[in-house]
């Protein structure tokens, strides 16, 4: 075979690669492309190895009756699912069977899952794991701009920022090659990151490459409030823009009265002279202040919250406020997260959307899917519940019975996993599609071995709305199967309506016609019209034939808001501050996050040699006053304790942190896992858990009586 | 329906509004608001802003909440509670029945007794207090004929107002009375340290000295005689001299009043349990500070006490969950909290932030100099006169319960953060002296000599390649950047570490060849011409 022009497996940036078959092995390296530049990280140079790791699954497993995982042929184990999912449906109705997919589905994995749950399974319970990720920055999105796309310019635009307003994103981190979109910045001294550690993202700020503002965890929104009170109060705002583009603004001009640079800094720690002059900064890049142009990005750690959905609505008030969303080279951008994170979410895996980001609930959104699909739009089921309620409702007297797990690793990803894993043990049935044997996988009934990545054909959409091509380079191993054909072997024996083509560019045409008239419209498109050289942003509509066709939409908003009036909302929110606030038996805040070496759950690249070699198992980040004070050592074990349960990793002391704050990744399972103590509180209109606080004890995993001592000598 | 009447529209008052209607998910209340001023609510802590010009009014109007159970009249004053026939009266002769009545009047300006000045008969020209929006509308337009300005009282308000008229060129005079600058939070040290900086503001000060008299000629103000006869020339008086707690309807009523409207943890009158009072009218038990985070905590506990038909405690959220009521809607599960110590105010609401240009002031709980004889209670302080900068902390049982910051930058912020979530101090209280966040490992890395590079440092992040694997690599025969890139993949990834591989292969090839200099030296620009090569490897 010759070389193939694909993408990293991993992360949103979907990084440009080169595949080159080999007899070795498949050889992996950057490919020059927009976003990455020809630039790989470790994770993307090393992404081969995912294809030959040891525990590959390769043949269907079947717990059998002395509870161990027992190989099946595929014939056996698919009998078994439909047999028992027709069972379970037939005692308890169509929603007593869950399902829950994954961001690093292909789109056309995503559509057809949704399409699966919805016709074949006829369920509303259908969810994933991109409520983890990306379901706040939606929802604020939607509300204030009419639509969600991460980054609705291409990333490339921030070449030529003059400032940008990084908030809860570490992207040094989570897309190396990210980093260099912000070289010009940095020149300008216009880096501005919010973070309560000094990641490797904030540090980009130091020696004049910009600021780092470092709040108290949970009071991002406060930041925001501030920044927008000083751009209102020091008439930096663009007036003309808010009048012509907006409405709403003299109701948010009114809610941001009360925040005060100074009041502000009470609540979120950052100083008040500190927040003039990075609201000062980001006033001074904006268009109209004569500026090269802001930006204003969000990520995970400012959106995994309570307040998740205001803070973004915060965010999107300050850019509307500069006058930024829709000016060539200044906007507002969410960062998106997984790999198909941007895709995943508009193609019908959200348990109240269909594909083309219709929302469930719209009459004439159901009348046009189900036209696509062959089917009476009555017979479409209405909106199910989020992730950690439908989660939470598994095995409980009403809820689903049953569940089928697709591109998700919940007993590790999802916030307090313990009672996760207790409510997958409560289920008639566990069904897990993966290529590795994950956490979740070793707890199922049914374990299916699926193709992955290089081994497969399809589409991405990435962190800036492009839709690109995932190509197969390499043979899937015998026995592995895409998720298409198992849809399609499970819907035959379930006697479903509809068709079930397997054939991904054959999918790909049914998703592009179920999205035509839908938010993020792919009509336009096709696997053949993405092999071409152009990039193609969404939404790129089908044209009536004789027509030029549509050349897709690189940037949003240029003329108008796709609200029904043209304008942006501005949307009055306030502060109220972590679910699970601090008190005297939890008086530190715990925060989570990604490393470069991992992803998500890990359960791919801990399975990486030379990644696990490089970050070989968790750990807990603190201040040194703080390791002091409790009297532990780097690499000493330190014991996290929340109102959920506690986890005990070796200590790593730094004075990048906060000394009221501890970080601990997320990238493992068991009993080194993170989010077996994290929060499982969601925001009220996103559904998004609040991973990013919570309030924790931390103490020495074991007491040292020399630590005590030392206390005692500082008194004396 | 329950009948909620509220008087007053200010900062409190309007926040209580919004509160009980963001609680009342139940749609319980039907409220009316009387307030005695003819504009929309807005934000009197930023007035010395506007004063000194770096806010317009504009920006200064509060959220007016439009429900259809809402009723605002503004421009009305209430003259008379009923109590028997609960109805609140306004100066037109209307009632308004009541269920629950608010009291959330506010207060005064203090008018002292000063030779030349009433407090029942309007002030002279060129006399001001600083309460109002029109008091700021004209003291703003008196600054444009003013040259030289007192200050009488130096609080927070004062030192505002005169680093505010400073800031507008006018000439400025504090005048003090008590012994000490801000003396309800400054001890004598701190307030030296404070008129220092005044004097780099080019502002004068006569602290503990009172005023004698305004001298007025032709209804117009021409000086300020001091309690010692001085005579200082002044066209403008700000006068800061504290406020009054408007308490008049309250009395009037047969309500129980002291300083202010007095009430009970549960904010309600002792005498009439169904009137209330809260903020700078009320006088509860743990006394009022004249902060409006105050007012606004009581806004929200009385909101949610309101709602539930049942007295909330105080302080039972976190100080960033000060609008806890419109959050419980989103975060049913709130642990409730326990309330502070009798006597002591909620957490965070008695953290004094001076907003003076110019001017670093920060003061929290318990001052040191000041503090009851408690053992259990420690006093550090850092005093460091000649930099302006004074820092004190008091801890107490593992936290901090007390903080003064002047000039003290962003350890201030950081005290403050500490203070409201009585997160634990450092075993040693000294830490809490200087910058916890200023760390230095990642920068003091990024420009250190190749040489003096320990192995394990990494390099490049992207890749994990650290001094070590660079070094092996050259060791092994490496030459260019492109050899490297290809072996170890640094400089792959974001390109960011380009210029430190670099420089660490410069030294690797001149520590072990010193005779190939020159011509093979590797520099960015030629990595920049190897990148097609390398992205082709």
């Amino acid at each position: 075979m010759s070389d193939v022009a694909s993408h990293c497996p991993y992360c949103a940036l979907q990084c440009a690669q080169t595949l080159s078959p080999r007899p070795e092995g498949l050889g992996v390296s950057g490919r020059p492309f927009p976003t990455n530049r020809g630039g790989l990280c470790q994770k993307g140079w090393t992404s081969a190895d995912l294809l030959r790791v040891p525990d590959r699954l390769t043949t269907p497993l079947v717990r059998s009756a002395d509870g161990t995982l027992q190989p099946a042929t595929w014939q056996e184990a698919l009998d078994l699912v439909a047999d028992r999912l027709a069972r379970i449906r037939a005692e308890d109705g169509p929603d007593a069977v869950a399902v829950f997919g994954g961001g690093g589905l292909t789109n056309e994995k995503a559509y057809q899952l949704g399409k699966f749950a919805r016709v074949a399974l006829g369920t509303a319970n259908i969810d994933y794991n991109g409520r983890f990720c990306m379901s706040s920055a939606a929802a604020a999105a939607n509300r204030s701009l009419g639509v969600d796309r991460g980054l609705p310019f291409p990333l490339t635009d921030l070449a030529g920022a003059q400032a940008v307003l990084l908030l809860g994103s570490n992207l040094a981190e989570t897309m190396p090659p990210a980093v260099a979109h912000l070289a010009g910045v940095r020149e300008r001294g216009g880096l501005l990151v919010v973070d309560p550690r000094r990641s490797a993202t904030a540090a980009l700020s130091d020696v004049g490459g910009g600021l780092h503002l470092q709040p108290v965890p949970g009071t991002d929104l406060v930041v925001l409030l501030a920044l927008l009170h000083v751009v209102l109060g020091e008439a930096l705002a663009d007036t003309e823009y808010l009048q012509d583009r907006t409405v709403g603004s003299e109701e948010v001009r009114r809610r941001a009265a009360s925040w005060w640079p100074e009041r502000a800094e009470q609540v979120c720690g950052v100083p008040a002279a500190t927040l003039r002059r990075t609201a000062r900064l980001l006033a001074a890049a904006a268009p109209a202040a004569g500026g090269t142009g802001a930006f204003v990005l969000t990520g995970r750690g400012v959106e995994q919250s309570t307040q998740g959905t205001a803070t973004v609505t915060a965010a999107i008030n300050l850019a509307l406020a500069l006058g930024l969303p829709g000016r060539v080279g200044s906007g507002y951008g969410a960062i998106t997260g997984q790999g198909n994170g941007q895709g995943g979410r508009e193609h019908g895996q959200k348990s109240d959307q269909l594909p083309g980001y219709r929302m469930i609930d719209d009459p004439a959104a159901r009348a046009h899917v189900a036209a696509v699909w062959g089917v009476d739009p009555g017979s479409l089921p209405a909106k199910g519940k989020p992730a950690v309620e439908l989660l939470a409702s598994l095995g409980t007297p009403g809820g689903p019975r049953a569940l089928l797990v697709h591109g998700s690793n919940v007993v590790v990803s999802a916030p307090n996993a313990q009672r996760v894993a207790e409510r997958l043990a409560a289920l008639d049935l566990l069904v897990v599609c993966d290529f590795v044997p994950s956490e979740t996988a070793l707890l199922a009934d049914v374990v299916l071995p699926v193709t992955q990545w290089a081994e497969e054909e399809g589409t991405m959409t990435s962190l800036e709305g492009r839709v690109i091509r995932r190509r197969k380079a390499v043979e899937p191993p015998a026995g592995a199967r895409s998720e298409l054909w198992v849809w399609s072997e499970l819907a035959g024996r379930l006697g479903s309506e509809g068709t079930w083509a397997t054939d991904p560019a054959e999918v790909f045409d049914e998703l592009a016609r179920a999205s035509a008239g839908g938010r993020a419209d792919y009509s336009g498109l096709s696997h053949a019209r993405l092999d071409g050289d152009e990039p193609f942003y969404w939404p790129c509509p089908a044209v009536p034939p004789g027509a030029e066709p549509h050349l897709g939409t690189p940037r949003l908003f240029l003329e108008s808001f796709p609200t029904p009036d043209g304008r942006a909302r501005l949307v009055p929110v306030d502060h109220h501050g972590p679910q699970d606030g601090l008190r005297p038996d939890a008086p530190l805040h715990l925060v989570t996050g990604r490393v470069l070496q991992h992803y998500q759950s890990g359960a791919q690249t801990r399975r990486v040699q030379r990644l696990n070699d490089t970050v070989p198992k968790a750990y807990v980040e603190l201040h040194p006053l703080l390791a002091a004070r409790i009297g532990v050592a780097e690499g000493e074990p330190v014991r996290l304790t929340t109102a959920r349960g506690a986890v005990s990793v070796p200590a790593r002391v730094t004075d990048t942190i906060r000394p009221d704050t501890v970080f601990m990744p997320f990238h493992w399972g068991g009993r080194s896992s993170v989010n077996r103590v994290t929060n499982d509180a969601t925001d009220p209109l996103s559904g998004m858990p609040e991973f990013k606080v919570c309030a924790v004890d931390v103490t020495a995993a074991r007491m040292r009586p020399e630590a005590h001592r030392s206390e005692q000598e500082v008194r004396v | 329906m329950t009948r909620l009447v509220v008087v007053g529209n200010g900062m409190v008052g309007s926040r209580l509004v919004e509160d009980v209607l963001a609680a009342d998910s139940a749609g319980r209340f039907d409220i009316t608001v009387l307030g005695a001023e003819s504009c929309h609510p807005y934000n009197r802590v930023l007035l010395s802003e506007v004063v000194a010009g770096a806010y317009d009014l504009a920006a200064l109007t509060l959220p007016t909440p439009v429900h259809d159970r809402l009723t605002v009249h503004r421009g009305t004053t209430a003259v008379a509670i009923d109590r028997e026939d609960r109805v609140v009266v306004t100066e037109t002769g209307r009632r308004h029945r009541y269920d629950q009545l608010v009291i959330a009047t506010g207060s005064s300006a203090r008018i002292p007794p000063l030779d030349g000045l009433s407090a029942s008969a309007p002030l002279p020209a060129g006399v001001h207090a600083l309460r109002t929006i029109d008091d700021a509308r004209e003291i703003v337009a008196a600054t444009l004929n003013a040259r030289r300005a007192v200050v009488l009282g130096a609080g927070v308000l004062g030192l505002e107002a005169a680093c505010g008229l400073a800031r507008r060129g006018v000439r400025v005079t504090v005048v003090h009375p008590a012994q000490a600058l801000m003396e309800r939070q400054l001890d004598h040290d701190a307030s030296r340290i404070l008129e220092a900086a005044m004097i780099r503001l080019g502002i004068d000060h006569h602290v503990g000295m009172g005023a004698q008299s305004a001298l007025v000629d032709g209804g117009r103000l021409g000086g300020v005689r001091l309690a010692d006869g001085q005579l200082v020339d002044a066209d403008l008086l700000v006068l800061s001299t504290g406020t009054v707690a408007n308490t008049a309807l309250a009395e009037a009523a047969g309500l129980a009043v002291g300083r202010g409207v007095v009430v009970g943890d549960d904010l309600a009158s002792p005498t009439d349990r169904r009137i209330f009072a809260i903020g700078d009218c009320a006088q509860p038990p743990e006394g009022g500070s004249g902060l409006v985070a105050q007012g606004w905590e009581q806004s929200r506990r009385l909101a949610a006490m309101l709602s539930a038909g049942s007295p909330a405690p105080a302080g039972t959220t976190q100080y960033g969950s000060a609008r806890a009521s419109a959050a419980s809607a989103s975060a049913p599960h709130t642990p409730p909290g326990r309330p502070p110590a009798s006597g002591a105010p909620a957490p965070g609401t008695d953290v004094v932030r001076l907003k003076a240009h110019g001017l670093d002031v920060v003061t929290m709980g318990v001052c040191g100099s000041q503090r009851a004889d408690d053992p259990a209670q420690r006093t550090v302080r850092l005093s460091d006169p000649d930099a302006g900068r004074h820092v004190e902390v008091v801890v107490s049982g593992g936290a901090l319960v007390g903080a003064t910051c002047i000039g003290a930058g962003e350890v201030a912020a950081d005290l403050v953060a500490a203070y409201t979530r009585r997160t634990p101090a450092p075993a040693d209280p000294a830490y809490l002296l200087l910058p916890m966040l200023a760390g230095t490992s990642a920068a003091a890395t990024t420009r250190v000599a190749p040489a003096d590079l320990p192995p394990e440092t990494t390099v490049c992040r992207c890749n994990a390649v650290t001094k070590a694997d660079l070094t092996t690599c050259v060791d092994h025969g490496a030459v260019s950047l492109a050899d490297v890139a290809r072996a170890t993949r640094a400089t792959t990834g974001c390109g960011g570490c380009t210029d430190d591989v670099c420089g660490l292969l410069d030294w690797l090839r001149d520590s072990r060849d010193t005779t190939d200099r020159g011509e093979n030296r590797l520099t960015k620009e030629k990595h920049m011409t190897n990148t097609a090569e390398i992205a082709a490897l």
